[in-house]
């Protein structure tokens, strides 16, 4: 039975209502003569705390609480991808036809368009056996997304005693039904935000998810299932960063949520996306993007539940034994918002005013991540990737959101202002970021690409490192100071900065390298290095090393080589071989 | 609009800080405006933040001076605080609640629009592409402003950053286009003479009259500056969205907006954020900045320069900071260029306008636009890493290119960055300036030009 | 001869060779003088040049301000004349309701302000204000409203009702002269449109 009650007390986005005996935690309930949208967050006696997903302005006590007996859900079915939805899955689209250019309140959608058809391949027949999850047909969503429709996983599956045969239904149509429930089951099912979908076992993470950035391949790697975090001031490339991951990521879908962020920028995917290409499919990127965004004006208990919103989109996707990226831009302004919440429901604050429960929130977060089997059958696997950002005050990794993140995931991409100053892009400090797959994946690209990798992945960083501590010498004394060796590691470590690290995304060619191209270069320039070491060796200066005209194709080739050309990396080798031969040449003379 | 009033209530339980606790009120709305009434008959002017359990607190903009528990009295008003519009809000000057402070009657509305307005649906978003020209060479070269972005100046105390939004509202035009900027210039909680300098400057160059002034001064109450910009933002709407004008809306000093936020704060006795600002001090920066922008099938456009003063010169401090996570880039000033006596003193290493990127370009300014700037930018951060290396080894340490930076860095400064405050530079000039610079250095140091604008623009000086 | 025609020929040499100098380096001074010449015309062309687009600039300039400043007063003038004819039909419509007759219809108008007072406060224990002229009005209705008393005390106002509760917490002011008041606003558009505004 649902709840009637009535407002007492209005501030901000936070409502009280009493009367509200009957209403169940996270419950979503109709707030007000608008009907506005909220959620019950906390419930003392009859009196319930209700979160608002729109503007309360105008709200008075006395106006009406109305409860819908349903927690927050979301809606699965086809017609999600491409979509760009708001932090409680209202298509903008249809608000804006409902409320023009400006968001109004009191509006209610659909998800998806119930009306469409799509055309339904059953994929069991009447008497098979199906458990929850179980898929029982597909239907082509867009171009790059088939989409199995499966038995809801809080549905008993049964034996089939109806399906519907191949053909063009809309999403209300009863597909078909099972032996051990009445329910039906449709194109689509219900599923709440707050409930991590189930799944039969879970798997570690051993394949990189390839984002076509070298410092994150090549250096700092994520794995598909996994989890990263992207700290970083304002001004250091965080947007532009995830945009890229969002853009060239080797998984089938991608969900990007806007959550407490600019509103061009969403504006941006939306311009952008729709004439990019997959470099795998060649297909535009919009056919496997959902969009949530919830930007920084709009009300902020919507921002709260973006999250959930998109993360259990990502899972649906998964379950159908698809690789996900979930790209949330940024998690500090989730955090903010459960900070506004709790300061209006008098909680005891911990550190700068967050809930004592910003950590736990943090970890389920996070630990929707993974690579699993799903439930029912046939078997699929399928991954979400968490990569969130961290939008730290003052650019500061010690503040609380942060180093709670730090906790629970195992990929941390630092940016760096200082680098970001100097217009080195993407600002990823190397000294700083770090990566846990690193072992998990070596084995990866040792079979896929090749042997060698983790030796000169190794080498290279070992480069960096060095130069970071020789560093702190010529700050103090002056590059003179160095034996050549030792410049040679500053020259490299250089090199390896503009040739490798930096990648310029806006570039047509070096916005997307592929592992084979990042391999490439991470070979041409360790062996540039052992070359020059033993020339040095063998008596050459560090001056005849610097004047090598070779050095400044190797510098310009992540620009100037795309990856259908390759084998150009080949002859660069050789130039190298041969330069260095030219300098032995004018030693022993 | 109805002719029904509300409720006049006269049971104040407390007065604290900018805020009145109004008790035995049983329907008074959230957001709600609110007339409070003195004994002597004095009206101010405040809004409902709090409202339930008979009891609402309203938040004075006007302060809280010389009012009594038992003399005032608070009338609920039945709407929130609304800005008559209309195209005669041009050349007028309004206080910082929007009423006429220049001896002209009220304008006569067309339109009463709520202040706080709505957020833009990000799917009705025009992406701003359109190059506004400035005239001032470090904006228009590297830092490049676009119809539609919010791009604020962090400055200094004593810095001159109103002498360069002056210039800017003066000078900015788009190319190719007769369209003219209306300005919106919201003078929050700065000095009289900033505000005059302000306004003289659009007088002499004829601007006033297609400008608009709302002013809260430095003696002005605090809390009304919560309210500034918003009026000042929902004018600018207006004219952009109603009637299809080019609209930029400089907000100056924002601090001070920040600061009567964290008055109101103290006083509801709320958990503070860092240095005591509240912990939605993002979110209702946002609902400012956010108000830039551009509509899909709408002809104006809301161009945003705020102007705020960072505390200590500390770009870390929260109002720059969270300014700068909301806005599309920043305009920062530099402390050492402003003491050398540089104009526009701005560091370009900090600074960084986000959209410069779909803003310029052949068809727009140039081809070589975007890159030439970055060869300015990574010639320029190479010179400061040599002025530094020359402080420890000195100059004669240097090796040759070395030097050839340390000129560039000089160059940068004197010949690109520095010029007068009259002075109105075409983007062609602007360029060829940017070109004058890295022509300093031997050709094989342009490595983010391409060869073919080597070839083009690049004279060996 | 053989050695006087040497040294004559070395003389020869030796002026030909001065001669010539002498001729370059006239014919040099010529050409660096006709340069100077040539260079002072563009620079003096590129000077005058300047001075006249600088000279134009500031008269641009000059006119805009003048022009925008001039659009402006004749603006400012005309919102001036406007709000003057507002204010007098105002003042016509203010003189037309204080004179206006406390018939039935006005009776009835009290009434439905006095509903109205009622509903907005919440409680019918009310006491009521007045002006001399509507007294006798408002006390002829008090019949329909029980707990509502009359105040003694007069109030200065065109017409219409002041009501407060007993304790004396709430007031609601629904004189003619409040009902105004909010509408001012809407009323100045109506008859501004009348000037075509």
């Amino acid at each position: 039975m649902a709840a009637k009650g009535k407002i007492i007390w209005v501030s901000g986005p936070a409502v009280r209502a009493d009367g509200m005996s009957d209403a169940k935690m996270y419950e979503t309930v109709s707030v007000g003569n608008a009907k506005l949208i909220g959620e019950v967050i906390r419930l003392t006696g009859d009196t319930a705390f209700i979160q608002v997903y729109e503007s309360t302005s105008g709200l008075k006590p006395g106006e009406p609480v109305i409860g819908t007996g349903n927690p927050l859900s979301v809606l699965l079915g086809p017609g999600i991808i491409g979509q760009i939805y708001d932090g409680i899955q209202r298509p903008l689209k249809d608000l804006a036809a409902k409320s023009g250019s400006f968001i109004g309140r009191g509006i209610t959608t659909t998800p998806v368009d119930m009306t469409k058809k799509y055309k339904f391949k059953p994929l069991v027949k009447t008497g098979d056996e199906v458990k929850p999850g179980s898929v029982i047909g597909s239907v082509k969503e867009t171009d790059l997304i088939d989409h199995s429709i499966m038995v809801p996983p809080d549905h008993p599956g049964g034996k089939i005693t109806k399906i519907v045969s191949e053909g063009d239904y809309d999403l209300e149509t009863e597909l078909a039904t099972t032996s051990e429930s009445k329910i039906p089951i449709k194109m689509y099912h219900m599923w709440p935000v707050r409930k991590p979908r189930p799944y039969k076992s879970r798997y570690d993470p051993t394949v990189p998810l390839l984002t076509g950035q070298r410092v994150i391949d090549t250096f700092f790697p994520i794995a598909k299932g996994g989890t990263g975090s992207i700290p970083g001031a304002f001004g250091t490339g965080k947007t532009v960063t995830l945009h890229q991951i969002a853009k060239w990521a080797d998984s089938q879908v991608v969900v990007y949520i806007g959550c407490g962020e600019r509103g061009n920028e969403m504006t941006e995917v939306l311009v952008e996306f729709p004439h990019l290409k997959d470099p795998r499919t060649g297909k535009p990127l919009m056919d496997r993007t959902v969009l949530v965004a919830n930007t920084s004006n709009m009300p902020v208990a919507a921002r709260e539940a973006s999250i959930y919103t998109g993360v259990t989109i990502a899972e649906y996707y998964r379950d159908m034994g698809k690789d996900v990226v979930l790209v949330a831009d940024s998690t500090s302004r989730w955090a903010e918002a459960l900070r506004e919440m709790s300061g209006r429901l008098e909680e005891m604050p911990a550190e700068e005013g967050y809930p004592s429960y910003l950590a736990s929130r943090l970890a389920e977060f996070y630990e929707r991540a993974g690579r699993v089997r799903a439930l029912g059958s046939p078997d699929r696997d399928g991954s979400v990737t968490l990569v969130g950002a961290v939008s730290p005050s003052g650019g500061d990794f010690t503040e609380p959101v942060t180093t709670h993140t730090m906790r629970f995931i195992k990929t941390f991409w630092a940016l760096d202002a200082k680098l970001a100053y100097s217009r080195h892009y993407p600002s990823i400090n190397w000294m700083n970021s770090y990566s846990g797959y690193l072992a998990d994946i070596g084995k990866w690209w040792g079979d896929n690409v090749s042997k060698e990798w983790f030796e000169l992945r190794s080498e290279a960083y070992g480069i960096l490192q060095r130069e970071d501590t020789l560093k702190e010498i010529v700050r103090l004394l002056g590059p003179e100071a160095l034996p050549d060796e030792e410049k040679l590691i500053l020259e490299v470590a250089r090199m390896i900065k503009i040739g490798i690290l930096q990648q310029n995304s806006f570039d047509d060619v070096d916005t997307y390298c592929s592992p084979q191209k990042q391999l490439k270069l991470l070979k041409l320039l360790v062996e540039f290095y052992r070359q020059g070491q033993k020339a040095l060796k063998d008596g050459a200066s560090l001056a005849d090393i610097r004047a090598m005209p070779v050095i400044a194709t190797l510098l310009k080739a992540r620009m100037e080589i795309p990856d259908d050309q390759i084998a150009k990396l080949d002859q660069i080798e050789t130039t190298i071989a041969d330069e260095f031969k030219r300098i032995g040449v004018k030693v022993t003379n | 609009m109805s002719a029904q009033g509300g409720v006049q209530y006269s049971k104040i339980a407390e007065i604290k800080g900018p805020l009145v606790v109004v008790d035995g009120v049983d329907s008074a709305a959230f957001d709600e405006l609110v007339e409070i009434q003195t004994t002597e008959g004095e009206r101010r002017l405040g809004k409902v933040l709090e409202v339930g359990n008979g009891k609402a607190i309203v938040q004075v903009f006007e302060g809280t001076t010389g009012l009594s528990v038992s003399g005032t009295s608070a009338k609920f008003m039945g709407k929130v605080m609304e800005m008559p519009v209309s195209e005669e809000v041009l050349g007028r000057v309004f206080d910082g609640l929007g009423r006429p402070i220049d001896g002209l009657p009220d304008p006569i509305a067309s339109k009463f629009l709520d202040i706080n307005g709505e957020p833009m649906n990000p799917e009705q978003r025009e992406y701003p592409r359109d190059f506004i020209q400035t005239g001032v060479s470090v904006i228009d070269g590297m830092l490049t402003l676009v119809r539609g972005q919010k791009l604020p100046i962090f400055s200094g105390s004593g810095m001159s950053h109103n002498i360069l939004a002056a210039q800017i509202a003066r000078q900015a035009a788009v190319v190719g286009t007769t369209d003219e900027f209306a300005v919106v210039f919201a003078a929050i909680g700065v000095q009289y003479s900033e505000a005059e300098y302000f306004k003289r400057s659009l007088e002499e160059s004829g601007a006033l009259k297609r400008s608009v002034l709302f002013l809260n001064l430095a003696d002005d109450p605090a809390i009304e500056r919560i309210i500034t910009p918003r009026v000042a933002l929902t004018v600018a709407e207006y004219l952009a969205y109603d009637l299809g004008m080019h609209v930029l809306v400089i907000l100056t000093d924002m601090t001070n907006y920040a600061e009567a936020l964290r008055e109101i704060s103290a006083a509801r006795e709320e958990v503070p954020g860092r240095k005591g600002y509240p912990g939605y001090l993002y979110t209702d920066l946002s609902t400012i900045y956010e108000r830039a922008g551009r509509l899909h099938g709408r002809k104006g456009s809301v161009t945003q320069m705020p102007i705020l003063t960072m505390p200590s010169d500390d770009i870390t401090h929260p109002i720059p900071d969270l300014t700068g996570y909301i806005t599309e880039g920043q305009i920062v000033l530099g402390r050492d260029l402003f003491r050398q006596g540089v104009y526009p003193p701005v560091n370009i290493l900090m600074s960084l306008s986000r959209i410069m990127k779909d803003g310029i370009g052949e068809g727009r300014t140039r081809a070589d636009h975007q890159e030439v700037s970055n060869q300015n930018y990574d010639a320029y951060s190479r010179s400061q890493e040599v002025r530094a290396l020359a402080g420890i080894v000195g100059k004669a340490g240097l090796t040759g290119v070395d030097l050839k930076y340390l000129e560039v860095g000089d160059s940068f400064e004197k010949d690109f960055l520095t010029q007068a405050v009259d002075e109105n530079r075409t983007i062609e000039e602007t360029l060829s300036l940017q070109w004058k610079v890295v022509s300093l250095l031997p050709k094989n140091e342009l490595t983010k030009v391409k060869d073919k604008f080597i070839d083009q623009y690049y004279k060996e000086r | 001869m053989g050695s006087d025609s040497a040294l004559e020929r070395t003389v020869e040499k030796i002026i030909h060779n001065t001669e010539e100098q002498i001729l370059s380096n006239l014919k040099q001074a010529l050409k660096s003088s006709q340069d100077a010449l040539a260079n002072s015309h563009v620079s003096l062309e590129q000077e005058y040049d300047r001075i006249i687009s600088e000279g134009k600039k500031e008269a641009e300039k000059l006119e805009k301000q003048i022009i925008g400043n001039a659009d402006l007063d004749s603006r400012n003038k005309q919102l001036v004349l406007i709000e003057e004819s507002i204010e007098k039909v105002f003042d016509k419509a203010i003189k037309k309701i204080q004179d206006a007759d406390r018939n039935s219809d006005y009776s009835k108008l009290i009434s439905s302000m006095l509903e109205e007072s009622i509903r907005t406060i919440g409680t019918p224990d009310i006491i009521i204000q007045t002006n001399s002229k509507d007294k006798s009005v408002v006390q002829s209705l008090l019949s329909k409203f029980s707990g509502a008393t009359l105040s003694n005390d007069v109030i200065d106002c065109l017409g219409g009702i002041k009501v407060q509760s007993k304790d004396g917490t709430m007031k609601f002011d629904n004189t003619i002269d409040a009902r105004l008041e909010r509408l001012k606003p809407l009323i100045r558009k109506d008859i501004a449109s009348k000037f075509g505004r």
